[in-house]
């Protein structure tokens, strides 16, 4: 924050056309109260993941007088129950977060590397077919469809996806959507220059589009894949449904909050497991808040 | 595909090479998008037209059988009526309120005003936090800590918000605009910096300042990404959850229509259960689609002109 502010003193000099009026004020203000509303909750509920179920009781909006770490006790014993041909089987936190964490990463991957290479292939190759593809994304994306889930159900279920982390992985391979776009300009905008000396040296296809073509767009590659990782790190509705045994964190807090059958559905208990799900994406957004904020507009206006 | 081999007959070998390169990468997207959007859908229309006889264990078509159980919960169960109202008032709310104030803020972040950086960070913030654990302490917050602050600074004891019937709803529609203010902000900023500097210039030197300009120059040139977004949104009017899931489960007393088909579906015991469902969605599909079309054009027709 420091930063940003050293920032705009130095250049408040060359926008001397902005001053300071009254209406400027009261955005100002609401927008900083905007901010601290964000802060207040998220600092409420990391005290209150600090306190123990008696303290709370008594002290709901008060700094924590003794300091429980909830943390290990979450972690080592919340467990999500799925069933099995075997009986009831308790999936524990470790688990969980691997589970989160191959799934979030793996659709990430194909949600990004499907649109890349399509896009790509629409933009260097000549066919009418390419021309196809591009208006299909098109119509697809402006075509709402209500009510389709039974259907995707039934057919995950028929070809064998159903309940399978890598079938999720190959259910998100799809080039819909707008960062098909994104990629098609992405690959457009590159010069035939840059191929075409490759291709003098006898380079083929496949090492143009590896060793040429995707580092170029690297950058971008990697922005859309973090906003799908972190997408998918949040989602639990997808996960409830298509992997009853393999439950993501996100689904365990979501069943924390939904379940009073454990001793852990305390609300400083359930503060801890926001609070344990939440670090691994403020990590990511820490270190990379730069790229994703800069690179927003990426996911609204280009299209 | 085949047009594409006649008319290229005598093909050079490096033709025939980016042409068998080009037909081995595009196998797979393909075939994903056969499957998971040709089949899917058909599948689901077809769905729309049958029903499970359990008994004998397989499917019989009966027509548009369906559609007028579908059409009749529609209109008589209370649930779903109300559903109907609280979806098109969740959409009118979040989107008059919303709207207008994202548009005005991102203005802020677009003129480079104080402290800008440091909000267009912040104003990121709630889009990479999960709706569950946002909804988890926003719910706790407003049904413990608010009742507790409310009672310290007035002396007045009060029930949770959600918990109180009569302010649930607007604290839900509340939240959602709180939950999607940040991001529009940043998205109406980005399509801002867009516009031209010397058409501002230019404004300038014809005296336009403050909020002339924003009236004259920035609105109109931002009204094409607002056209965008609402489409988006009235596209989205049926899907809409209301993150009304996250709050309370399967066991919501308010309803919107995206909210009871996802809870239907993911509550449905068999595959007997699913017709019904698919022939909502139908129904839904074919409303939503001129409804998106109609608001395209009317905003296109009677927004205001670039000049």
């Amino acid at each position: 924050m420091a930063e940003a502010i050293i920032k705009k003193k130095s250049k408040k000099h060359d926008t001397t056309r902005t001053r300071l009026s009254p209406l400027t004020v009261i955005l100002l203000v609401v927008l900083s109260i905007y901010v601290l509303s964000m802060f207040v909750l998220l600092f409420w509920a990391l005290i209150t993941s600090f306190k123990s179920q008696q303290e709370f009781r008594i002290n709901i909006i008060g700094l924590p007088e003794k300091f429980v770490w909830n943390y290990s006790f979450v972690f080592s014993k919340f467990v999500y129950p799925i069933s099995t041909e075997s009986g009831t089987v308790n999936v524990g936190m470790p688990m969980m977060f691997l589970n989160s964490f191959l799934y979030a990463i793996g659709c990430a991957f194909a949600a990004t590397i499907t649109p890349c290479i399509t896009a790509y292939l629409c933009a260097k190759f000549d066919y009418k077919f390419s021309k196809f593809m591009v208006v299909l994304v098109i119509v697809v994306m402006a075509l709402p469809i209500v009510g389709n889930l039974p259907s995707e159900i039934m057919v995950a279920k028929a070809v064998g996806l159903f309940d399978h982390i890598w079938g999720l992985w190959l259910m998100r391979a799809n080039f819909l959507g707008m960062y098909f776009l994104v990629f098609l300009n992405a690959f457009k905008a590159i010069p035939k220059d840059f191929t075409e000396a490759a291709k003098i040296d006898g380079a083929g296809n496949f090492t143009i589009l590896f060793r040429i073509m995707l580092p170029l767009v690297r950058n971008t590659f990697f922005v859309v894949m973090l906003i799908h990782f972190i997408g998918f790190w949040n989602d639990y509705q997808v996960p409830l449904i298509y992997l009853p045994s393999h439950p993501t964190v996100a689904l365990g807090v979501f069943n924390m909050a939904t379940t009073k059958e454990n001793g852990l559905s305390t609300i400083p208990m359930r503060m801890t497991g926001s609070m344990l799900m939440l670090i691994p994406i403020l990590i990511i957004f820490i270190i990379f808040q730069k790229k994703l904020v800069g690179n927003l507009s990426v996911g609204g206006v280009k299209g | 595909m085949q047009f594409v081999v006649k008319k290229r007959k005598k093909m050079t070998v490096a033709k025939k090479r980016d042409l068998l390169f080009y037909i081995a990468l595009m196998a797979f997207p393909v075939i994903q998008f056969v499957v998971f959007y040709i089949v899917v859908n058909i599948n689901s229309i077809t769905l729309a037209f049958k029903e499970y006889d359990i008994a004998a264990g397989k499917t019989l078509f009966v027509g548009f059988e369906n559609f007028k159980q579908a059409f009749n919960m529609i209109t008589q169960d209370s649930d779903l009526v109300a559903a109907t109202g609280t979806t098109f008032a969740a959409f009118a709310l979040t989107f008059f309120i919303g709207t207008p104030l994202a548009i005005l803020f991102s203005y802020y972040i677009y003129k480079k005003l104080p402290a800008h950086k440091f909000f267009r960070v912040m104003l990121f913030l709630p889009s990479i936090i999960s709706a569950v654990v946002m909804v988890t302490i926003f719910q706790f917050f407003v049904e413990g800590a608010v009742p507790e602050i409310v009672n310290k600074l007035f002396g007045k004891e009060i029930v949770g918000l959600i918990e109180n019937p009569n302010t649930r709803f607007a604290t839900i529609i509340f939240y959602n605009i709180w939950i999607s203010f940040g991001v529009s902000c940043l998205m109406y900023s980005d399509a801002m910096n867009g516009i031209p500097p010397d058409m501002i210039e230019a404004a300038r030197m014809d005296g336009a300042t403050g909020l002339k300009e924003f009236w004259h120059i920035t609105l109109p040139m931002v009204y094409p990404t607002i056209i965008t977004f609402t489409v988006v949104s009235v596209a989205g009017i049926f899907v809409n959850q209301l993150n009304l899931y996250s709050f309370f489960g399967n066991a919501s007393a308010v309803k919107t229509w995206g909210y009871w088909l996802y809870t239907q579906t993911q509550q449905a015991t068999s595959e007997a259960d699913y017709p019904i469902l698919s022939a909502m969605g139908l129904l839904f599909t074919v409303i939503t689609v001129p409804l998106t079309l109609i608001v395209k054009k009317l905003l296109e027709k009677f927004g205001p002109k670039q000049d």
